[in-house]
């Protein structure tokens, strides 16, 4: 039974990687880092380190609490950490799904998607309040089936890994076998871009199939110009705005809200508001689908 | 315990490592915004549906006040190498100083900006006053 995190073998690696990119940019397209933009998702994943390490032990309670009900005994057969692996890559796409659909949970996810570049230390920028957000418990079914937590926690940690060398400009594109089946660089900016297109696209990890199953591929157009971020753009660099500004903005709104909608500022998507003031990535895209429609009849 | 606090301290000077090669390797631009047809492109991309009328560009490019069709006033600043939007409302603070108006939106995260927009400094700082609220000139 392995007991550690393959995540912390793979710091150096990301260290050196990030020293190359850096150096990759300086010779092509130097606007592609920021000094501070950098220091900001760096600091951002040494806080979600602490802040996993604390927690860690209350999800693993909550795993091996279930763990003695399981539908079957699964064992660590070869071929169970396959399987493993898989679902629990099929667990992380729904996950990031609702992060991105239900406001309680992107408030913890915004910060990933809160720099305006694009590059491996953006791959670093991770939350402080994951676990908050409920996260864990996608991975509770495959307990529930019974797959071992220590491999389901190995498997994501790889699943991490493989997730951290895809933030990148400097790869166009992999060869044509790869993107069918693999997350790839370039399916990947399409689910960082602000992009009405791209909205709410591209939520897989390791495999684009789950993508491509559910409905919500889009593949990266070299006619349309990305731009990364959030649709309301931080600007700011101060590292606690860019870890709990979501979380106060559902304070502020279930503050202000009429009694009746409270409870939507919650769960409901983000930019969901009772009066609709405010826009939605399907309003946004809705409102872009008919400026192109406009656009072509003219 | 000792051993976790000492990877901490390790992580920590990674980052202000890795953070001052970027730096010494001059990354991050001087973005300035070139021309009206690049405040025009920024405003829309920030919010769909945005097509500026009218525009005004601080003359050292750093940043832009622009207005659509409806009425609406976004101003554009710039954000380490890129550009932040926000549409003005009656939050927004406006100062004049002959030339130079200082905009604030009522976000102080989002901080203020002052732009030198020549002679047009004053019409536009009147138009912000009709937002309302706080906007002053």
């Amino acid at each position: 039974m392995p007991d550690f995190n393959p995540v912390d073998y793979a710091v150096p690696g990301f260290i050196l990687l990030v020293l190359a990119e850096m150096i990759w940019a300086r010779a092509k397209a130097p606007e592609k880092y920021e000094p501070r933009d950098t220091l900001v998702s760096l600091a951002m994943g040494l806080g979600s380190t602490v802040a996993g390490a604390l927690t860690a032990g209350l999800i693993a309670a909550l795993y091996f609490a279930i763990y003695p009900y399981r539908l079957v005994d699964i064992g660590w057969q070869w071929w169970a950490w396959i399987a493993c692996f898989v679902l629990d890559d099929m667990a992380y796409y729904w996950f990031h799904r609702f992060a991105h659909r239900v406001r309680w949970m992107w408030a913890s996810h915004v910060n990933h998607h809160s720099s305006q570049h694009y590059n491996l230390s953006t791959a670093l920028r991770q939350t402080w309040t994951g676990t908050i957000a409920l996260g864990f418990l996608f991975r509770m079914p495959l307990v529930a089936i019974g797959f071992h937590p220590a491999m389901i926690f190995f498997c994501g940690g790889l699943n991490l890994i493989y997730q951290f060398w895809f933030h990148t400009e400097a790869i166009h594109k992999c060869p044509r076998w790869f993107e069918a089946v693999m997350n790839t660089p370039s399916h990947h900016r399409v689910h960082h871009a602000t992009n009405p297109l791209y909205l709410d696209k591209n939520f897989a990890g390791v495999f684009i199939v789950w993508d491509r199953m559910f409905g919500t591929f889009q593949p990266e157009l070299d006619s349309e110009r990305i731009h990364y971020g959030i649709v309301k753009q931080l600007g700011s660099f101060n590292l606690l705005w860019v870890a709990f500004h979501e979380w106060i903005g559902i304070a502020r709104d279930v503050w202000s809200a009429p009694w009746g909608s409270k409870f939507g500022y919650v769960w409901r998507p983000p930019g969901w508001s009772h009066d609709a003031s405010r826009d939605t990535s399907d309003t946004i895209r809705e409102r872009w689908l008919a400026l192109q429609g406009e656009a072509a009849a003219e | 315990m000792l051993g976790q606090l000492l990877q901490l301290g390790g992580s920590l000077l990674g980052i202000l490592f890795l953070g001052l090669v970027c730096r010494k390797l001059g990354l991050g631009e001087d973005v300035r915004i070139s021309s009206p047809d690049e405040a025009r492109r920024l405003a829309s991309e920030a919010l769909c549906g945005f097509e500026a009328t009218d525009l005004v560009l601080d003359r050292a490019g750093i940043g832009a006040l622009l207005r659509d069709g409806q009425g609406r006033v976004m101003l554009l600043r710039r954000h380490g190498a890129m550009f932040a939007a926000r549409l003005l409302d009656s939050h927004a603070f406006a100062r004049l100083d002959r030339n130079f108006l200082t905009i604030g939106t009522g976000e102080s995260t989002f901080g203020k900006v002052t732009l030198d927009l020549g002679d047009r400094a004053q019409v536009w700082a009147s138009s912000l006053r009709h937002l309302g609220g706080s906007a002053r000139a």
